[in-house]
């Protein structure tokens, strides 16, 4: 969103952009819609606001600092930070205050109108695209990257610590800062990657174990990856690096204090490589069960392990139970989290007597050669690292490139031979700058401060790292190199074909995972005593219906307003039973079509309500704060310093929340916000803290009373009034939804001068009926996306 | 199905609540400076969040005979080396008047730094050096590690910060410079890592090729880097010389690494785990890797942030659900109250277990403790009402540079809390140090 901030520095807009010619403006290419308005007429606006603003706003001490004396009503350029706090405050009729005079409706139209046409004209003529920092590379992108460029799939949040967040997203520039401790990492991560993707004949056998969490119900088929007739267990995608012997074993799971569930029956345990039987092992019921302590006896799952040869890649191991007909059932430990029989982990120990490196996608993407005698080995080693350069610096090789990188290959040649020299090689380019950081270049004769199209090259990382987390392909680099990428017509098929493509599926995780705080379900802890029934089935379960819920409105390019009304979402059996929906068996989620009228779009979603409230309780103003910054895009502001106590008289334990919270509204420093906040947000106190539907808070509260009037005098009642008046305001919600989308596709903060350019995008993706490939179009052609300012020093 | 993560087995590292480490014979790895005369000072920083209920912190009467108030009851066995710090506070903290909001952000940034951090969501976060960053310079000259950061939180959690800060200014206490935030580890097996390396028992030739490979990567990218960095214009150039820094700071490392040689043995240990599920195994977990790095002399500085600013943690171990943050906004509400004493006790608890396990572990002619000077506390005291006056500070250090403990000492109102970071930084023998932040002048600690 458009920070306030930008008031306290007005100083710091941009004193000179370079006109651009005309014809270069990428905006230009767009069909707008332009604003219905002729010529800016200044003379109008000034005469407007001296009759209902001039009595206060005058002066150096004008409320609020704003002197309107000091505006240039010739250049709206000028102090663009005051112009558009001006507009949101006339869109919203917030000034002038109520009770003194005040323009009638046409006129506030005119003139909000004429500021944002003659802003937008501006914006045109003189756009101002920003600067993004230089960017490093966020954890999922240099997964995506490392995937990509190496055919590999690696558990980044093992190899690398977390990114830190601004404006709401992982992916901005300035705040993905490079310390010791992450290169440490990148060198660590550079060395683990290159030498699986190669496959090193002389690496160490290592262990790895998948652990399985406590609170995962085992009562079920768990997915499609398991055979049929089966009962728990798991199913895991492990990379096994080289051709040799391995150890797998097979963890139970266990109970608190480390007892292990599930001795009381006999057990068979089917353990399966690639849908291949490896063996069926027996697990005898033991009459010590549930008191079966580590060290007393061998334990039972001691034998649970075989050692054999497998060929190297990536493969699907199995560990599953045969079904049988009784069925056990969770328990639950005092406060604790549930705990439920099953497979606790799976270990891979290896490679022991390395055969060799065998064959893998990732070695078949490497090595585009293979050397038969010695004289052939430089020049294959050449060509091997141009590829990997070209692909992984997202850009055409230059001289200087290869030099550096093949005296590490002979280097590391020298100890280990060809795959070893190739090895340390990759291991450097992992670790470059140029690898790690998205780098821009300024043009060296630009002029400070002025503005140009970025080059074909650097919109295809633009792109891929927008649409895919991750580097270009080869098909976008291409297009890219041969200098065709900024014809509209090239760059639209582009980005269509990206958005089709699965690796799209980036931008709904990392996006969306962020805007509608998804990420957050991983973390939710549930409050064992206040929701007994939670367990990681569910916490699962909720997370997936949301990502296939925002994945069917992209591929399906619906509108973004569809979001808050779709009448179907995706449900397995454990998420529609707690929806109370009945029909739906098994682990697989599929389509279904909503009847309850309460569950429609994203407010019913089980997620979104469980990661907006407490862990003991639901949370109406974090639910109505949730709802006007991500959806309406107008945060209320933070609550004032030193918040007054509520009241300390002995009675406030006998209100209820929605009497507590009234009284709060009733002191005026509290109520501003809190009006807004609250209404809102307990219309949805039917759906309580995990989203399950409830008539009354606790037993004997009585019905709950969903009901709320917004400051605007508009009446509305429960969780279907609420999305009816979001309906309302869905120009507000697309428009609050571009700014998301561009601020994380530009990786910055939005600043005042950005603010016509999403006010462009949503207009024009309104014509467009909102899709999402309108908005993400409309993205991708505004000036931000596809210029650049130059540095003008050290700002 | 998803799988949460990988790791070693847990049977070969930990084993129920205690979370004991499989420690090795540590006889065979005490590091060069045993047998030298004096052990080196070890510094380390510990924050707790959202303030404490100070009338169960501040003992009432001044001294040496003030009786322990509840939160710090736990911390009784170790009452002779405390010194509990009255009437310090964080001025930097306070808003100005056009900053919305970030009291929490403010304070917890301002904890370490004696700085006023700049109001941004990302775009130029501004701040300074911490204290832990000061001493890490000095003491960085002697340990391969200059300083660990350790925190018991992810920075993953998405719109817990308030919008007009960035989570940096939630996320750590820890500095290196004003404007480089240092992420805080919180993955126990990251730090195991970075202490010990991840390619367990090679042999030393093979370490000695991989670190003459390490090297020459290193020179390879220093040489990109400065290339990149004459073409590239001004904000871009800063986020390049942290690269190039860090590279630095790596190098140095390496180069102590080949001087001291074959003295630092790989500890004999299973490698931990992911995250414990309990909270107090984690804390434990973590203090147990933040004393194998003391005691294997891998650094002397450690930052510890036992959670995020405005941290919806529960505690459900303790008896109750409720997010920390929320119950600290208790607004009288003598339940809600209660609530925030119990998790104030439970971290002193906590405390109490890393202290105890410093003094277990012997260093040189004594125990770790004994050569620890150590800052416990909150960048707010008051969490309801956002107080940065009067802080909760508890130092331990007794004997460090003459400091007598087993007393409870209340300063002038209005003393900077940094004046007390800055006679740390003495005490620990850092060399002078004129300011930190808006330090005034240096505290007088009571000495024996």
């Amino acid at each position: 969103m458009i920070r306030t901030r930008a008031l306290a520095s007005i100083s710091m807009v941009l004193l000179a952009a370079v006109l651009m010619p005309a014809a270069t403006l990428p905006a230009e290419n767009s069909a707008s819609p332009a604003v219905a308005h002729g010529p800016f007429d200044p003379h109008q606006v000034w005469e407007t606001f001296k009759i209902y603003c001039m009595d206060c706003h005058i002066g150096p001490r004008a409320p609020a600092g704003l002197n309107l004396q000091t505006l240039d009503f010739d250049n709206l350029d000028q102090h663009g930070a005051t112009w558009e706090k001006l507009l949101i405050k006339l869109r919203n009729r917030e000034m002038p205050p109520v009770g003194t005079p005040r323009p009638d409706a046409a006129t506030y139209q005119d003139i909000v109108t004429a500021i944002d046409a003659e802003r937008d004209r501006l914006a045109q003529v003189r756009p101002n695209p920003g600067r993004p920092t230089l960017h490093r590379l966020n954890r999922s992108e240099y997964a995506n990257a490392i995937r990509d460029l190496l055919a590999i799939e690696i558990d980044v949040a093992d190899l690398l610590p977390a990114d830190d967040t601004g404006y709401g997203f992982d992916n901005i520039g300035d705040v993905l800062n490079v310390s010791p401790l992450l290169l440490e990492r990148y060198l660590a991560a550079g060395r683990k990657i290159s030498r699986l993707a190669v496959g090193d004949s002389a690496m160490h056998d290592t262990v790895q174990t998948y652990v399985i969490p406590h609170g995962l119900s085992q009562t079920d088929r768990m997915s499609e990856a398991m055979p049929l007739g089966s009962r728990g267990g798991t199913a895991v995608r492990h990379l096994f690096p080289v051709d040799g012997e391995y150890e797998i074993s097979v963890g139970l799971q266990r109970g608190r204090y480390d007892a292990f569930m599930g001795m009381e029956r006999e057990r068979k345990l089917d353990l399966r490589l690639d849908d291949q039987r490896l063996k069926l092992f027996t697990i005898a019921a033991d009459a010590r069960a549930g008191a079966l302590e580590y060290g007393a006896h061998e334990d039972p799952d001691a034998h649970l392990k075989i050692r054999l040869p497998v060929k190297a890649g990536t493969r699907t191991l199995v560990a599953t139970f045969v079904k049988d007909t009784v069925m056990p059932e969770g328990i639950l430990g005092g406060r604790e989290a549930a705990f439920f029989e099953g497979v606790g982990s799976v270990t891979v120990a290896g490679p022991f007597n390395v055969q060799g490196p065998g064959a893998t996608p990732s070695r078949e993407r490497i090595f585009l050669c293979h050397p038969a005698a010695a004289s052939e080995e430089q020049p294959c080693a050449e060509k091997i690292l141009a590829s990997l350069v070209h692909r992984a610096f997202r850009r055409p090789v230059g001289a200087d490139d290869l030099p550096p990188l093949l005296a590490l290959y002979r280097q590391g040649a020298q100890n280990g031979g060809f795959d070893a020299g190739v090895k340390l090689a990759l291991e450097k380019i992992l670790v470059s700058p140029e690898f790690i950081f998205r780098v821009e270049l300024d043009a060296p004769e630009a002029a400070p401060g002025s503005v140009h199209r970025v080059s074909d090259i650097e919109l295809a990382s633009r792109l891929s790292f927008f649409l895919w987390s991750s580097i270009p392909d080869a098909e976008l680099l291409q297009v890219a190199e041969r200098g065709e990428l900024h014809d509209p017509s090239v760059l639209e098929h582009q980005v269509r074909r990206m958005l089709a493509d699965p690796r799209s599926q980036a931008l709904v995780a990392n996006f969306s995972g962020q805007w509608l705080f998804l990420r957050n379900i991983a973390r939710i802890q549930p409050d064992p005593a206040a929701f007994p029934a939670f367990d990681e089935n569910l916490r699962l379960a909720m997370a997936q219906e949301t990502q296939l819920l925002v994945e069917s409105t992209l591929r399906e390019d619906r509108s973004i307003g569809d979001l808050l009304n779709t009448d179907y979402t995706f449900l397995n059996q454990r998420l529609a039973e707690h929806y109370g929906i009945e029909g739906v068996y098994g682990n697989e989620f599929r389509r279904i079509a909503l009847k309850d009228q309460n569950r429609r779009g994203l407010l019913g979603q089980a997620s979104i309500l469980a990661v907006t409230s407490y862990p003991n309780r639901t949370a109406p103003t974090i639910r109505g704060k949730w709802v006007l910054e991500q959806l309406l895009g107008s945060p209320p502001p933070p609550p004032p310093p030193n918040v007054p106590s509520l009241k300390e008289d002995a009675g406030t334990k006998a209100l209820t929340m929605r009497q507590r919270m009234e009284e709060h509204r009733a002191n005026p420093s509290c109520a501003a916000c809190h009006r807004l906040m609250d209404p809102v947000g307990f219309s949805l106190e039917n759906f309580d803290g995990l989203g399950r539907w409830r008539d009354q808070a606790a037993p004997g509260t009585g019905p709950i009373d969903a009901s709320g009037v917004l400051p605007d005098g508009t009446r509305f009642d429960g969780p279907a009034g609420l999305r009816n008046v979001l309906m309302s305001k869905r120009e507000q919600f697309v428009e609050a939804f571009t700014e998301r989308l561009l601020t994380y596709a530009l990786g910055r903060g939005l600043e005042e001068y950005d603010r016509p350019v999403v006010r462009r995008i949503t207009r024009d993706a309104a014509a467009d009926g909102q899709k999402w490939s309108s908005i993400v179009l409309g993205i991708v052609r505004s000036a931000p996306f596809q210029m650049r300012r130059v540095s003008d020093g050290d700002l | 199905m998803v799988i949460s993560r990988k790791s070693i087995p847990r049977r070969t590292f930990l084993r129920g609540a205690g979370a004991v480490l499989a420690l090795p014979v540590l006889d065979a790895m005490t590091p060069a400076f045993a047998a030298a005369a004096a052990p080196p000072v070890r510094l380390s920083f510990i924050e707790v969040p959202n303030g404490i209920i100070m009338d169960k912190w501040t003992p009432a009467t001044e001294g040496t005979s003030f009786a322990l108030t509840p939160v710090l009851e736990p911390l009784a066995p170790f009452r002779d080396r405390m010194l509990v710090l009255s009437g310090l506070d964080q001025g930097q903290s306070k808003g100005l008047p056009f900053e919305v909001g970030g009291d929490h952000p403010r304070a917890l940034t301002a904890w370490l730094t004696g700085t006023h951090c700049k109001m941004t969501s990302g775009a130029d976060l501004r701040a300074g050096i911490s204290v832990d960053q000061i001493a890490a310079r000095e003491f960085g000259k002697y340990t391969q590690l200059a300083s660990l950061e350790v925190g018991l939180e992810t920075a993953e959690i998405v719109g817990a910060c308030e919008s007009a800060y960035g989570c940096a200014y939630y996320n750590t206490i820890s500095w290196r410079n004003d404007i480089t935030p240092l992420p805080m580890e919180n993955r126990p097996r990251a730090i195991f890592e970075r202490l010990f390396g991840d390619s367990g028992n090679i042999d030393p030739k093979a370490q000695l090729a991989l670190r003459q490979e390490d090297r020459s990567i290193l020179d390879a990218v220093t040489a990109d880097v400065k290339k990149l960095r004459g073409k590239l214009g001004g904000p871009d150039r800063g986020k390049i010389d942290q690269y190039l820094d860090a590279v630095r700071d790596i190098e140095r490392r390496m180069q102590l690494a080949e001087a001291q040689g074959s003295e630092h043995e790989v500890p004999h240990m299973g490698e931990p785990v992911g995250i414990p599920p309990v909270f107090s195994e984690y804390y434990r977990l973590m203090a147990d890797l933040m004393v194998l790095a003391w005691q294997t002399d891998m650094t002397r500085v450690i930052a510890f942030q036992v959670g995020h600013e405005m941290s919806g943690r529960a505690y459900p171990e303790i008896g109750f659900g409720d997010a920390h943050h929320a119950v600290t906004h208790h607004q009288g509400d003598p339940e809600k109250i209660g609530k925030t004493i119990q998790i104030n006790i439970f971290h002193t608890k906590l405390l109490s277990y890393y202290l105890g396990k410093l003094r277990e572990t012997p260093d040189g002619d004594g125990s770790l403790l004994d050569h620890a000077l150590i800052l416990y506390g909150g960048s707010l005291s008051d969490g309801n009402l956002h107080l940065f006056t009067d802080l909760p500070l508890a130092l331990f250090g007794n004997g460090i540079g003459g400091i007598k403990g087993g007393r409870h000492v209340r300063y002038p109102k209005g003393t900077p809390m940094a004046n007390l970071l800055l006679t740390m930084l003495d005490k620990a023998n850092v060399p002078h140090v004129d300011r930190i932040g808006d330090s005034t002048g240096r505290l007088e600690l009571p000495t024996a």
